[in-house]
């Protein structure tokens, strides 16, 4: 009985902070300027929200239940990087990166130098 | 047989099959190693010298990079509640530690991960990795990025940098 309310509160309390986790997320990609921001809004709370909550759930779950919400949060971290590093990637090509927002821009100091030089903009 | 070879494949493969049907048995287990078998030897990867192991450094690396996801997630959280929409950012050039390929990609992947981070673009033949961080206020803050990305590398390589 008791031991029930302690894993009720565990969980309750992981539920939470990951439900709050998400709505973070969900606000930064509103309120954030360009695509880029709105990524890291979109995509890295949203996986620690993920993270929480499942870790929740698990806590509530028979082991054997568990065990493959592992599997879930390890490919959510396997797979989110690659997706938004493309995306990233094609806005700072494609100029859908507000410029203005940029305190410092190393990278494109690196490709004027190289247009000058006639050489090729680095790929990969 | 290349499928031998590729044991850890294998094992993988059947660790998620098992984990997949969510109960363990020998008629699981066998049909886990079967199906491991099949996708290996029909969709081979290429052999790439194994990983190291070293359990004390991934355990290191992996807490390293949950306390850097809450602690990033909190600082990205409150770029968007205080700043919103005149939010500043930077591209920052980071000079990258290693010349392993496979280094680089983990360590573009963890940088992906950690919220405010993301690798734009990795220019290996003049070793320096391109970053864009949400949140930087002036250009010496660039510097900052750079110690960060610094530590994550050094994390990198004694967890799974070849050789000794």
């Amino acid at each position: 009985m008791n031991g029930g309310t302690v894993t009720d509160v565990v969980s309750a309390v992981f539920l939470l902070l990951g439900a709050l986790s998400c709505l973070l997320g969900a606000l930064g990609l509103v309120r954030l300027p360009d695509l880029p921001a709105r990524l890291q809004a979109a995509t890295k709370p949203q996986t620690l929200g993920l993270l929480l909550i499942l870790v929740g759930t698990a806590v509530r779950l028979d082991f054997e239940n568990a065990a493959t919400l592992v599997l879930v949060i390890l490919f959510q971290a396997v797979t989110a990087p690659v997706i938004s590093q493309i995306v990233a990637r094609s806005a700072y090509r494609t100029g859908t990166l507000d410029r203005r927002a940029l305190v410092v821009d190393e990278l494109a100091e690196r490709m004027e130098h190289e247009a000058r030089e006639g050489g090729p903009a680095g790929r990969k | 047989m290349t499928v031998l070879r590729r044991w850890p494949q294998v094992l993988w493969l059947t660790v998620v099959w098992v984990l997949l049907w969510g109960t363990i048995s020998v008629k699981i287990v066998l049909g886990g190693i079967l199906v491991a078998a099949a996708v290996t030897a029909l969709f081979p990867l290429p052999l790439l010298p194994r990983l190291p192991f070293r359990p004390w450094a991934l355990l290191q690396l992996g807490g390293y990079l949950l306390v850097d996801l809450v602690v990033s997630g909190v600082q990205v959280a409150w770029e968007a509640l205080r700043h919103g929409p005149r939010a500043q950012a930077g591209i920052v050039a980071v000079p990258l530690l290693t010349d392993s390929e496979r280094i680089t990609t983990f360590v573009a992947a963890a940088t992906a991960l950690t919220p405010g981070t993301v690798v734009l673009q990795i220019d290996r033949a003049g070793g320096r990795l391109y970053v864009y961080t949400l949140g930087l206020r002036r250009p010496d803050d660039a510097a900052r990025v750079r110690r960060q990305m610094e530590r994550l590398q050094e994390r990198m390589v004694r967890t799974v940098g070849e050789g000794r």
